[in-house]
C-alpha cells in the first residue's frame, strides 16, 4: 500500500503558501502512485473547510496541550502514527524552519530516505527521484529515494499551486500517546512589527555595499513596502552591522525563490547568488555597469540606487493605487 | 562534563565547484580548497566557552575523508582536545540519516553533556544531523540557535524561525545545531595552531563503532550544474527614463504588475 502524506503547517492560525503548494505536489504524487492523499494537522479545527479543496482523502487531527507549541519529537510521532494508518510512504513538508526540523525527526524516527529543500519531483520514476541544490546552489543534484519510506521537504516558491474543488475529506482524530516533552517551547519571540520574512515572500528587494550603511537601507524598505515585499541584504550589509542578520540572502543566510528579486547596490558573489539565483525574476540597480549581478539580473539598471529607487517607488505608488 | 562537537569539512565558499563525470555524485577536487564548514566554528567557539566556564574538555566526531584531517586540527586551533574520524568508504557514500546514525555510535562513545554542530553543512546542504543524531540517542534537539544559556542540567535556546524566533527550554544532554550570530568564533594564535599537530585524532571503523554497512536509503545519481540564467536587457539613463523602461518591463514582461 502507498500513500502521500502532508503536514499542515500554520502560522498565525492560517495555512502556510508553502504547505499549499506542498499539497499540490502531493497530489500530483499521489495521481501518479493511484494512492490517496492524506494529512495531518495540529490544533487547527478552524482550517477543516479550508482543507477541502487541496485534494486530501483523509485529514488526521491532533489536538491538545502535547500539540499546542511545535515540538519535533512528539509532532514526527504524530505523523508516524498517521502514516501508519493511512499507509504512506511518502511524506511531504515545506521546507521551512519547522518542516526541516520535522522532516529530519522524522526521517530519524522511520530510517527513511530524507530529501532536504527539493526543488522538483520526477513524479513517474521509479525509485521516486528528486532534485535539490547542492554546493549553495552552485551545483544540482539528482537523488534516488531507494528506502520503503521518504520524508521530503520542498523549498518554498517554486511549486505551483493547483488546488480544484474536491470532495470533503474524512476527518480522523488521531489518538497518540505522547512522551514528556524535552525541548519545551517556552515563547514565541516575533520580528518587529510589520517586517515581512524572505523565505516565503513573492518579492523581496535587497540591499548590499551600495546602500552605505543603515540609513541607506531607508529607500530599500520603502520599495519593498510599497511592492508588499521583504527586505533582504547581502552578507557585506549584514558583517557591517547596517541590517539583522535574519535579513541576509546567501550562502550563509537564506536561500529564497520569490517571483522578484531586485538587488540594490550588490554586487553578486557566487555566495549571494547561491541564495537568490532562482528566483523568478532578477532587477538589479548598481552603478558598476560590470558587477556580476549586471550580466545575471533579467533587466540591469545602470545606475544610482538613490537616485533610481525612490523614483521607482513613487512610480510603483500610482500604478499600484 | 565534556561538549561534543560535529565536524564537517567543505569546499571554501569561493571555490569553484564541478561535477565529477568520473564519480556519480562527486566533484573535481583538484585546484579546491577544502576548509572547516564555517558554521562548525559557531559550533566549537560555543562547546569552548561552555567549558570554560563549567569545565570539561571540547571534543569532536567527523565523518570525512583523511583530508578532513585539516579541518579537524582547524578546530584543535581553537580549542578542540581530541576528536573521532571515520573515514571509510562505506559512511563517507551513506545518506543523512545513516551519516546520523553513524555520528550517533560515535558520539556515544564520548558521553558528552551537549552535543553541538553547526546549523547546516554547505556542501550536501544538510541541516538535519544535530536532528538526526538526537533522534538515535534518544535525546532533545534544538536547530538553528542564535542565544544559548547552559544552567545545570538545562540550557535556553533561541532558534531563528520565519519572521521570528522561538525561546526554547531543553534538559540536558541535548544535541543543537548553531547559526550565525550566536558568537564571534575565535582566530587561532600560531602557538594553537602549533599544538593542535600533536593532538589525538582517533580513527575509527564502523565495526568498531559496532555498525554494519546499511543499504543506502538514498542516492546521488548525478551532480549537474544548474541552467545558466541568460543575461537580461541593461540599460542606462536618468532616473525617470529608467523607472519609465522598468515599470514596462515589470508589467510587459514579468507581468509582476
Amino acid at each position: 500500500m502507498a500513500g502521500v502524506l502532508v503536514w499542515i503547517e500554520t502560522s498565525e492560525g492560517k495555512i502556510r503558501k508553502v504547505t499549499r503548494e506542498a499539497a499540490s505536489a502531493g497530489a500530483k504524487l499521489a495521481a501518479a502512485q493511484n494512492a490517496p492523499l492524506c494529512a495531518v494537522l495540529f490544533n487547527g479545527k478552524d482550517l477543516l473547510p479550508e482543507l477541502g479543496n487541496m485534494g486530501f482523502s483523509k485529514v488526521y487531527t491532533a489536538d491538545g496541550a502535547a500539540f499546542e507549541k511545535y515540538s519535533g519529537e512528539a509532532y514526527a510521532d504524530a505523523l508516524a502514527a498517521a502514516g501508519e494508518q493511512c499507509g504512506a510512504d511518502v511524506f511531504l513538508t515545506g521546507a521551512t524552519a519547522l518542516g526541516r526540523d520535522l522532516s529530519a525527526c522524522l526521517a530519524a524516527k522511520l530510517d527513511a530516505a530524507l530529501a532536504i529543500d527539493v526543488t522538483e519531483i520526477k513524479y513517474d520514476a521509479k525509485p521516486l527521484s528528486v532534485v535539490r541544490p547542492v554546493y549553495s546552489g552552485k551545483l544540482l543534484a539528482d537523488v534516488e529515494l531507494t528506502a520503503g519510506k521518504k520524508v521530503i521537504s520542498l523549498r518554498p516558491n517554486v511549486f505551483p499551486v493547483t488546488e480544484k474543488p474536491a470532495a470533503a475529506p474524512e476527518i480522523i482524530p488521531l489518538s497518540t500517546e505522547t512522551a514528556a516533552i524535552r525541548a519545551q517551547v517556552l515563547k514565541a519571540i516575533k520580528a518587529a512589527e510589520g517586517v515581512m520574512d524572505v523565505a516565503e515572500a513573492t518579492i523581496i528587494v535587497s540591499g548590499g555595499r551600495g546602500t552605505g550603511g543603515a540609513a541607506g537601507f531607508k529607500v530599500i524598505e520603502d520599495l519593498a513596502r510599497t511592492l508588499g515585499g521583504a527586505v533582504g541584504a547581502s552578507r557585506v550589509a549584514v558583517d557591517e552591522g547596517w541590517i539583522e542578520y535574519s535579513h541576509q540572502v546567501g550562502q550563509t543566510g537564506k536561500v529564497v525563490s520569490p517571483v522578484l528579486y531586485i538587488a540594490c547596490g550588490i554586487s553578486g558573489s557566487t555566495q549571494h547568488f547561491a541564495g537568490m539565483g532562482t528566483s523568478k525574476f532578477i532587477i538589479a540597480v548598481n552603478t558598476d555597469p560590470d558587477a556580476p549581478i549586471m550580466e545575471k539580473a533579467d533587466f540591469a539598471i545602470v545606475g544610482d540606487l538613490f537616485k533610481v529607487v525612490p523614483v521607482l517607488k513613487e512610480e510603483l505608488l500610482k500604478v499600484v493605487k | 562534563m565534556n561538549v561534543a562537537v560535529i565536524l564537517q569539512q567543505v569546499p571554501d565558499t569561493e571555490a569553484v565547484v564541478k561535477p565529477n563525470p568520473a564519480v556519480p555524485g562527486g566533484i573535481v577536487e583538484e585546484g579546491v580548497k577544502f576548509i572547516l564548514n564555517p558554521y562548525d566554528e559557531f559550533a566549537v567557539e560555543e562547546a569552548l566557552k561552555i567549558t570554560e566556564k563549567d569545565g570539561g574538555e571540547v571534543v569532536g566526531v567527523c565523518i570525512g575523508p583523511d583530508r578532513a584531517e585539516n579541518a579537524i586540527r582547524m578546530a584543535m586551533a581553537m580549542g578542540m582536545e581530541r576528536a573521532i574520524l571515520i573515514s571509510e568508504p562505506a559512511a563517507l557514500e551513506a545518506d543523512i540519516v545513516t551519516q546520523g546514525a553513524i555520528l550517533a555510535a560515535a558520539l556515544k562513545t564520548l558521553s558528552p553533556r551537549l552535543i553541538l554542530s553547526g546549523r547546516e553543512m554547505i556542501d550536501n546542504q544538510n541541516d538535519a544531523a544535530a536532528a538526526v543524531v538526537a533522534r538515535k540517542l534518544g535525546l532533545p534537539h534544538v536547530l538553528a540557535a542564535s542565544k544559548i544559556e547552559v544552567t545545570g542540567d538545562k540550557a535556553v535556546v533561541v532558534r531563528d524561525i520565519e519572521g521570528g524566533s522561538l525561546e526554547i527550554e531543553t534538559s540536558l544532554p541535548a544535541a543543537i545545531s548553531c547559526q550565525k550570530g550566536l558568537n564571534e568564533p575565535r582566530y587561532p594564535t600560531l602557538i594553537a595552531i602549533k599544538r593542535a599537530k600533536n593532538k589525538e585524532i582517533k580513527k575509527m571503523t564502523l565495526a568498531e563503532l559496532g555498525l554494519t554497512a546499511a543499504a543506502p536509503k538514498s542516492r546521488v545519481t548525478a551532480l549537474r550544474l544548474p541552467q545558466a540564467r541568460a543575461a537580461g536587457v541593461k540599460i542606462t539613463g536618468t532616473p525617470e527614463e529608467v523607472t519609465g523602461k522598468c515599470l514596462a518591463w515589470l508589467s510587459g514582461t514579468a507581468k509582476v504588475i
